[in-house]
């Protein structure tokens, strides 16, 4: 009697099981065979989400290249995905990378993950915004500027506002040891060399500079009125902007002897040993096109164009207009990792 | 011979999925150049940052978990054991806010009070400056974390309150009034379910990584996904999950002493039908009125401010359009999850009831160990042990998000398989071995059937528990595999606030669909038994 009653069910069990197994082995199977589709490109992204996911479906529909992406959290402070390729060097699962900074693509780079690929897109997108040897070419930038709340009758032009006893406890500035922060403060480094570099750290400090987790809380301090002024990344500024909040941008030490602004721009980079390279150069030749520039510019994120000539909403000034910051990328990334130790201890931890 | 089979299978899985990630974690974290090295731990006794970051830890674990005790056991007491009026809605909705994940919470919170909120925009900017630093650090984790986490020690209560013998507190009505008998019976017999809820509240609370890290409050999670994730530095973050793992440890080796035996008993008291409700009589308002207020600040809150804010159907169309993708892939994940964790779970706890080997009692704290330690751990574990290329079916395959989720999650399934497999009377199984049934036959015909609430509880808890996941599954997921929690962190970066307060809403939806249509079916069912 039992094994009457037994039998069926024990027959759906086994069958469900062996169900189960095929659909997990059938869907094994399937993702296991997408490194051999020359259909894909697998992506890593920096850039957020938001902004960089329309690019990425445009390039979809124009090619056919389905692309997979793993994108960054802001809780990893953009540095996750660089850090999965780093995991992965060894077994490299992406095939691009979309720095949002140049920083990171000179550590790959130093790290040899990256390999060489130089677009013929890319052509008139001056030097200093590319690897020498290929590795990482820049496009799209953010420049760092001052956000300064309206209202004032007096603004500050330079960065060293941060250390004029006139602005003593009215400045603020996103946490160093995170994102471009850290990036401008290694660039000084490289540029006035380590003594004057932390003597400004330190005369900063000495003016109760206040320490915000982002720069996006910065702005929002600025346009709150809690604070005058903040070095930003003039997403960050054109954003506040466009909402309507009182603030306005200031492009620092343009003056003839001024250091200039530091740039930030985007950076694609082509990852050695990556599974799909054609579909690879493809999305690299689309990332450093004029019209994914002009796409960049007119978004929400209001990037800098690094091609001559494509059209920038009215906010930003063309890049040609904005005296830089001369700095070669590479020893910022090398002096970034040295100062994580004093930024720390500037920190207090 | 089958049993064993299994049961050693059972245990080969769960070492090789959750013990072997971690070991390897470890090993790499004391290799450097090939030689043994202590190097990585060095900072940890002698920075004061570690010392900070563990001082934060403590706080924000030992205030959610006062507050959650001290507010969740007389609610599991007001809604378990007297005449309050609509005890049965507050029961249900009490128990919503452990359904949602707890950054949803927090973002919630955000768009209620922060400097773009719902009060800002309502009461003017003014406010932002009273209530912003209300909301970051340690005040806004702490309400956030308390609301989460109320309905534990409310539940536990209620569930031990349900397993004391009428009798008892019959026999103490005779000589005091219901002060007495609780003050002496009641209480001082749910006092191991207060302690273990508190237990329970204050590892959840030590190792939860989301809520501190949206509301910018340093704790050792936090630090521990900074060092891989900001820092790149693998052997740091392993060093900086020590002092958790450490705490952990303690903290189970309190509940071996104390508790362990006391939580395999729960099964309803045989004299419960019988079992007497305190009167309220004239405060029985008054306390409704509580009840209602504190049901009103962590339940309807948070979820109406997420609704208003994403008021209007062009939220919810781009987020179904920039995420129903993510969607689906999360309710795949989290049926096969849960289907998995049942599956492990149902045999690891056998494995514990029946203490089927001599090391029972470990596999039980490796599954606590695990679900206690914090995401990220896990996280880096599985990448150090499953990123290679002769492991790629796992590592570039969902296989590897499903892989995290049954090192965190099977503790959960396998307790309530024990505390089910409790109620099962071993003569039912010993009848049907006397009768010639073979191990596996007896499984599916005897055990499974009888113990298939608690089969369904544990696939329920370990859907929800599989859905919100972001710890393991943020620091894993193969590229194009980004579940809906993933989605709405990554969106979290300068997307719309309606847009994200949309996909919390999903997401909401998501966790409550499977839920929901059981008690729909459980409620069609009683009212055809009653017909």
């Amino acid at each position: 009697m039992e094994a009457l009653e037994a039998t069926p069910l024990k027959k759906v069990i086994v069958s469900l099981a062996a169900l189960g197994v095929l659909i997990g082995g059938l869907l094994t199977w399937h993702y296991t065979q997408a490194p051999n589709n020359t259909r894909i490109v697998v992506v890593y992204v920096s850039e957020d989400q938001v902004f960089s996911e329309p690019i990425l479906r445009d390039f979809e529909k124009e090619t056919g290249i389905e692309v997979t992406a793993v994108y960054d959290t802001e809780e990893a402070k953009s540095t996750g995905a660089m850090n999965r390729l780093i995991a992965e060097k060894d077994n490299p699962q992406a095939d691009v990378y979309w720095a949002n900074e140049p920083i990171r693509a000179e550590v790959l780079k130093q790290k040899g993950i990256s390999a060489p690929y130089v677009s013929p897109l890319a052509q008139d997108i001056p030097p200093v915004f590319k690897d020498p040897d290929g590795y990482w070419t820049g496009f799209s930038a953010r420049a760092r500027v001052l956000v300064v709340n309206k209202g004032l009758t007096e603004r500050p032009g330079s960065i060293l506002a941060y250390t004029d006893p006139h602005w003593k406890g009215r400045s603020v500035i996103a946490n160093p040891l995170f994102g471009t922060t850290t990036a401008e403060i290694a660039a000084l480094f490289t540029i006035w060399g380590n003594d004057q570099a932390s003597d400004f750290m330190a005369a900063i400090k000495a003016n109760r500079v206040a320490i915000s987790t982002s720069n996006g809380e910065s702005a929002d301090f600025v346009a709150a009125g809690q604070y005058d002024f903040s070095l930003v990344d003039s997403d960050d500024a054109v954003n506040r902007m466009r909402q309507g909040k009182p603030v306005t941008m200031v492009y620092p030490d343009q003056a003839e002897n001024g250091i200039g602004s530091f740039i930030v721009p985007n950076a694609v980079v082509l990852i050695k040993g990556g599974p799909h390279p054609r579909a690879a150069r493809s999305l690299i030749d689309y990332l450093l096109s004029r019209e994914t520039e002009r796409k960049l510019a007119f978004a929400d994120c209001a990037q800098i164009p690094l091609h001559p000539g494509v059209r920038t909403p009215s906010e930003l000034k063309p890049i040609s207009a904005i005296k830089i910051m001369r700095v070669d990328y590479a020893d910022v990334a090398r002096k970034m990792v040295e100062l994580q130790p004093f930024l720390k201890a500037w920190m207090g931890l | 011979m089958a049993r064993r089979a299994c049961l050693g299978l059972t245990v080969i899985l769960l070492f090789m999925i959750g013990t072997l990630p971690i070991l390897s974690m470890l090993m790499k974290s004391v290799v450097v150049d090939g030689h043994l090295s202590l190097a990585s731990y060095g900072g940890l006794l002698v920075s004061s940052h570690q010392w900070i970051l563990m001082g934060h830890s403590m706080i924000l674990s030992s205030l959610v978990t006062a507050l959650t005790t001290a507010i969740g056991v007389p609610l599991g007491i007001l809604l378990g054991k007297t005449d309050l009026p609509f005890r049965r809605f507050f029961r249900v909705l009490f128990v919503v806010p452990l359904l949602i994940p707890p950054y949803i919470i927090a973002v919630s919170w955000l768009d209620l009070l922060g400097s773009e909120g719902l009060l800002a925009q309502l009461l003017g900017t003014a406010v932002i400056r009273a209530t912003a630093p209300m909301l970051f650090g340690l005040p806004g984790c702490v309400i956030v974390l308390f609301s989460v986490f109320l309905p534990i020690p409310m539940l536990l209560t209620m569930v031990f309150l349900r397993t004391i013998n009428p009798r008892l507190e019959e026999a103490g009505r005779l000589v005091s009034g219901w002060r007495g008998v609780m003050q002496e019976i009641t209480i001082p017999l749910i006092l191991p379910g207060v302690l273990l809820s508190a237990m329970l509240v204050f590892l959840l609370s030590f190792g939860e990584f989301s809520v501190p890290n949206f509301l910018r409050y340093d704790v050792f999670p936090v630090e521990s996904f900074t060092q891989f994730s900001a820092f790149y530095n693998f052997k740091a973050a392993t060093a900086a999950a020590v002092p958790l793992a450490a705490i952990t440890m303690v903290l189970l080796l309190v509940e071996g002493v104390f508790l362990r035996d006391r939580t395999y008993q729960l099964r309803p008291s045989p004299g419960l039908d019988g079992q007497a409700l305190i009167g309220l009589g004239a405060r029985r308002r008054g306390l409704l009125l509580l009840v209602a207020i504190i049901g009103l600040v962590v339940v309807f809150v948070p979820v109406v401010v997420l609704v208003i804010q994403s008021a209007g159907l062009t939220a919810y169309v781009e987020a179904l359009s920039r995420a129903g993708d993510s969607l689906l892939r999360s309710l795949i994940y989290a049926v096969i999850g849960a289907s998995l964790l049942t599956v492990l779970g149902f045999f690891t706890g056998y494995l514990i009831q029946t203490k089927a080997f001599r090391f029972w009692r470990s596999v039980d704290s490796m599954t606590i160990f695990l679900f206690a330690l914090p995401s990220t751990v896990i996280g880096i574990g599985l990448i150090t042990l499953w990123n290679t290329p002769w492991t790629n079916f796992i590592y570039s395959t969902p296989w590897i998000i499903i892989f995290g989720y049954l090192a965190k999650y099977t503790a959960l399934t396998s307790r309530i398989s024990v505390t089910q497999f409790a109620q099962i009377p071993p003569s039912m199984e010993e009848a049907a071995q006397i009768a010639g049934a073979r191990w596996f036959r007896r499984m599916v015909f005897i055990v499974a059937p009888l113990a298939r609430r608690g089969l369904l509880a544990g696939w329920l808890v370990g859907y929800i528990f599989s859905l919100r996941d972001t710890g393991i599954t943020m620091l894993v997921y193969p590229a194009g595999h980004e579940t809906l929690p993933i989605r709405i962190f990554t969106l979290m970066a300068n997307g719309s606030p309606e847009l994200i307060a949309a996909l919390c809403m999903v997401m909401i939806a998501a966790t409550l669909l499977p839920p929901g249509v059981l008690w729909m079916v459980s409620d069609m069912r009683k009212k055809a038994v009653i017909g």
